[in-house]
């Protein structure tokens, strides 16, 4: 009886570590913002790169542009180069963005509301559920559209399906490019879409809203050898530590990263720099504690299968009725027999040989069947 | 035991029953619940259409050639009497200012005082003659003062001219050297004389020298001695031949004899010849000296004449000299004179000119003062121009300032101009004369906005580029205006909406669906094109790629689809 409640609760944890096993790397694959790299390329060989900047940190657009002109020097020295055969192709993608306010208003009413300023293909980064109409993308020629969440939509026009109308930011005409479902729940909303968020270009929050500043950067790239992209963004872009956060966001939640997480239980929660995190990166890291706390819970029940497998093994392995002794003679015995056995088919065939019966008609058959087979792929040609 | 065999029956009957009818369930319903889990997308229609790229920008209408009114005083104004979009003409009061002494009149008086005070003190100085302080309050004509000055310059001129012959002649005697009348230097005649007394005195030391004495006297008998030989010689000559002819030798000897005569008389006479000469050499020395001693007194006689002479020809040199010298010292003396003369008019000019210029700010500034006191009671500003008001920057009871236009005029007939700044990008989609719409055009009637200019912006010439229109039509300046400039549209095969562009690191690519007739219907699967974007504009793309123009594009979709999977429709 102990035994058979002992099996059910072995297996039963084993089960739950498997569920549990799921369940943390479905978590993670689901976060749309941290799996670009899965997006961008079939093949293992891209990194995602985040880099967040203190409001100090001094970034500017100009700054970025330098930044991108030395990402193609150093991918061509790590003589990785495009491969794909269709000319829109690109070996890398980035994008920026900055957080501020605007005050949109249209005909009926007007609304202020949280911003981010964007600039390159955020979208591409941040694919967020469209209710209508498309996204816009920072290398547009124009600079002058915007997206909305469906709660703006509603404050402004009253409707949903809104995309090509037009807003005025400060003053100037904007075209809403699209609108958006905000993501809810408990931790988006704690993350900072608890109000209204805009999306607007870099150069209109610049201009025309309170900006703080570009204070994120994200670039899918080639990864050529582990770390690679995220050292020449910390190289090549990082200003000093305390104004600079890089991360990869390709591996981090990976079971090795989530391991680590656990290592820096307490200390994680410590911050000495002055950067303010956007939604994206706030869920990222609420995601972050939830599957160290998953891990946990995965290596537990796999420390208890481990362990009862020992332990039912060492008792088995005592109350065995053999020895190893007894185990070799069997399998010599096996062996010498099966030797034999060999030898005497060896014996039988000679001596037939020497006889000259015909036994051969049947082997005769498998050559005439072959032929059959052979003629099978020429028929189509007649 | 039979009880117990029928209840086995039944429940294997009943389960029986209940597997069968759970697998028709999901038989039939296995497609609307493989359908649940697929994610569903909304498509759209690939197909051929336009492409029009548009460039957007807001600007304020300016006037183009704005008339600023301003009023050059800090004046409180008492009543503005226009207001924007008023049209005014030549000569309307805009502004009536209230009576009082601006600041401008007080700083005014200050000048004028300053002025005086300081006309006042320059006459004070020593410098300044009463016939100045006259000639100032009277006005001298310049015509007179160049008149003195070039008459002056002249004088100095003349005197420098003088100065410059006199050092000529004083270089001249000084180089001027002291000859007789031969033309030839007395210093080099002397230096001749005196050689030729010196060679005379050597000569005669040596003529009447006892070592040359002794010399004559050996030659004499040297040559006493060889003409006693050549006699002998010739006697010895003479015997042989006579012996010859008296011992009846033969011809030949006789005539050798005589030849030897005839030789030795040759010798003797040369040395006869020699003898003669070398004595009259010895006795000829007396006379030589004689001659000499002759010339010599006569040589010393010519010396002492001449250089009697040259002392007075130095004199006279020494006299020039001195008389050059004096002429020059004169001519230095009367060319500072006339420079002096000419600083001192120059001077007095100099403080005319001052008093002049002083009192002429005295009277600027009483004019200033006349004209700010006419002006401090019942002032008001007016029109300079015809044209429509565009904008009034005082209200009743604020001060006005010098530097800022209270008013600004449009000029009747004056254009509008509109400007904003735009990427290097967009600007290079647009060419100098395209028509640009109005946003909300239906607002306005008959206004035209045509791009006029494309410069680089003042602010960030490198990146940005300033578009600037000529606006006509019914507008008035400050007016905001949103306009839409952009090439003509084209035509392109394929069109599909900006949300159907996706992209990865293989390029840019569309997903369309395919759809697969199925026994419970069809099904639908995303598959992948890869595209190139040709062109874009808000909302659409025109594409290339392996397409013939009619399938359905994905536009977006409630879960991420991947190509090559199946999707749902929505129903």
């Amino acid at each position: 009886m102990k035994k058979i409640v002992l099996g059910i609760s072995g297996g039963v944890s084993f089960l739950i570590f498997l569920i549990l096993l799921f369940v943390s790397r479905s978590l993670g694959e689901a976060q749309e913002s941290q799996t670009m790299a899965e997006r961008w390329s079939d093949k293992k060989d891209v990194a995602q790169v985040s880099c967040f900047f203190s409001v100090n940190a001094g970034i500017t657009e100009d700054r970025i542009i330098d930044f991108e002109h030395s990402v193609d020097g150093a991918l061509t020295e790590a003589s990785v180069i495009q491969e794909s055969e269709n000319p829109s192709a690109r070996l890398w993608a980035d994008a920026y963005s900055a957080d501020g306010q605007v005050t949109l208003s249209s005909d009926k009413s007007t609304l202020s509301a949280d911003a981010i300023g964007i600039g390159g293909d955020f979208f591409l980064f941040h694919p967020l559920k469209l209710l209508s109409g498309s996204y816009f993308s920072g290398n547009d020629l124009m600079q002058d559209y915007c997206i909305i969440d469906q709660d703006a939509a509603w404050q402004l026009f009253g409707s949903n399906n809104v995309a090509g109308m037009t807003v005025k930011i400060g003053g100037i005409p904007h075209i809403i490019a699209g609108v958006v479902e905000r993501p809810s729940g408990r931790l988006e909303e704690s993350a900072g879409l608890e109000g209204t968020l805009v999306y607007v270009s870099y150069q209109t929050l610049d201009e025309l809203g309170s900006c703080n500043g570009l204070n994120h950067y994200e670039i899918i790239m080639p990864n050529p050898v582990t770390g690679f992209a995220e050292k020449l963004v910390r190289e090549k872009l990082g200003t000093s530590e305390k104004e600079t956060e890089v991360l990869e966001n390709t591996s981090r939640y990976s079971f090795a990263s989530r391991l680590k997480k656990i290592t820096e239980f307490g200390t994680r929660s410590m911050n000495g720099r002055a950067i303010i995190y956007p939604y994206w990166e706030n869920i990222a890291r609420g995601y972050e504690d939830i599957l160290a706390v998953i891990t946990l819970f995965e290596l537990l029940f796999l420390l208890y299968v481990i362990v009862l497998a020992l332990v039912s093994f060492g008792i088995w392995w005592k109350h065995k009725g053999w020895t190893l002794r007894s185990a070799w003679l069997f399998v010599k015995d096996k062996a010498e027999r099966a030797v034999e056995k060999h030898r005497a088919k060896r014996l039988e065939r000679k001596r037939r040989k020497a006889d000259g019966s015909g036994e051969k008609p049947v082997k005769k058959e498998k050559p005439f069947r072959k032929e059959k087979r052979a003629k099978k792929p020429k028929q189509p040609e007649v | 035991m039979k009880e117990n065999e029928k209840n086995k029956r039944e429940w294997v009957k009943t389960a029986a029953i209940i597997f069968l009818s759970v697998m028709l369930v999901l038989t039939f319903f296995s497609q609307s619940i493989m359908n649940y889990s697929l994610p569903e997308v909304a498509t759209s229609y690939a197909q051929s259409g336009t492409i029009t790229a548009k460039i957007r920008g807001t600007g304020v209408v300016e006037s183009g050639d704005p008339y600023e009114v301003k009023v050059t005083e800090t004046r409180k104004v008492s009543s503005v009497a226009v207001k924007v979009g008023q049209t005014v003409q030549k000569g309307d009061v805009l502004l009536y200012l209230e009576d009082a002494e601006s600041d401008e009149l007080k700083e005014a008086r200050k000048t004028l005082e300053a002025a005086q005070d300081e006309y006042e003190l320059m006459l004070l100085t020593a410098e300044i003659t009463s016939s100045n302080i006259y000639s100032a309050s009277e006005g001298v004509s310049v015509e007179v003062y160049r008149k003195q000055i070039s008459n002056a310059q002249a004088a100095v001129k003349k005197a420098e001219e003088a100065k410059k012959a006199a050092e000529e002649a004083k270089k001249a005697a000084d180089a001027a050297i002291p000859a007789n009348p031969e033309g030839v230097s007395y210093e080099v005649l002397v230096g001749q004389i005196q050689q030729a007394i010196k060679d005379h005195e050597t000569q005669i030391a040596y003529e009447s020298s006892e070592a040359v004495k002794a010399q004559d006297e050996i030659n004499v008998n040297n040559k006493q001695n060889a003409l006693n030989n050549a006699e002998a010689a010739l006697a010895t000559a003479q015997d042989n031949y006579n012996a010859a002819v008296e011992n009846g030798s033969d011809e030949e000897t006789v005539n050798n004899a005589w030849a030897a005569v005839c030789n030795a008389q040759a010798i003797r006479d040369t040395a006869q010849n020699e003898y003669n000469q070398a004595a009259a050499v010895r006795d000829g020395r007396p006379v030589t000296v004689a001659n000499l001693q002759a010339n010599l007194e006569t040589w010393k006689l010519r010396l002492y004449n001449l250089q009697k002479d040259q002392t007075a020809a130095t004199t006279t040199t020494e006299a020039g000299k001195k008389t050059a010298e004096e002429a020059l010292a004169a001519a230095q003396a009367d060319l500072d004179a006339k420079q002096a003369e000419l600083k001192s008019l120059v001077d007095n000019i100099n403080n005319v000119i001052k008093l002049e210029q002083q009192l002429d700010k005295i009277d600027k500034a009483q004019t200033t003062v006349d004209e700010l006191t006419a002006k401090s009671v019942n002032a008001t500003v007016t029109a300079d121009i015809s044209g429509t008001v565009t904008q009034v920057n005082v209200t009743a009871g604020n001060n006005t300032s010098a530097s800022s236009p209270v008013v600004v005029l449009q000029p009747e007939g004056a254009g509008y101009t509109l400007s904003f700044s735009v990427t290097n990008e967009q600007a290079k989609r647009l060419s100098v004369g395209d028509k640009a719409d109005l946003v909300n055009a239906w607002r306005y009637d008959d206004v035209e906005v045509t791009l006029a200019s494309i410069k680089p912006d003042k602010q960030d010439p490198s990146q940005k580029k300033q578009l600037t229109f000529n606006v006509t039509g019914n507008v008035t300046a400050g007016q905001s205006f949103s306009v839409s400039v952009g090439q003509k549209s084209a035509n392109y095969d394929i069109i599909v909406p900006n949300s159907a562009i996706r992209e990865d690191s293989n390029g840019k690519f569309i997903l369309i669906v395919e759809s697969k007739p199925s026994p419970l219907g069809n099904r639908y699967m995303a598959t992948r094109v890869d595209v190139e974007v040709l062109a874009s504009d808000d909302t659409q793309s025109a594409i290339s790629g392996a397409l013939n123009g009619y399938e359905y594009v994905i536009t977006t979709a409630n879960k991420p689809v991947e190509a090559g999977k199946l999707v749902r429709m929505p129903e």
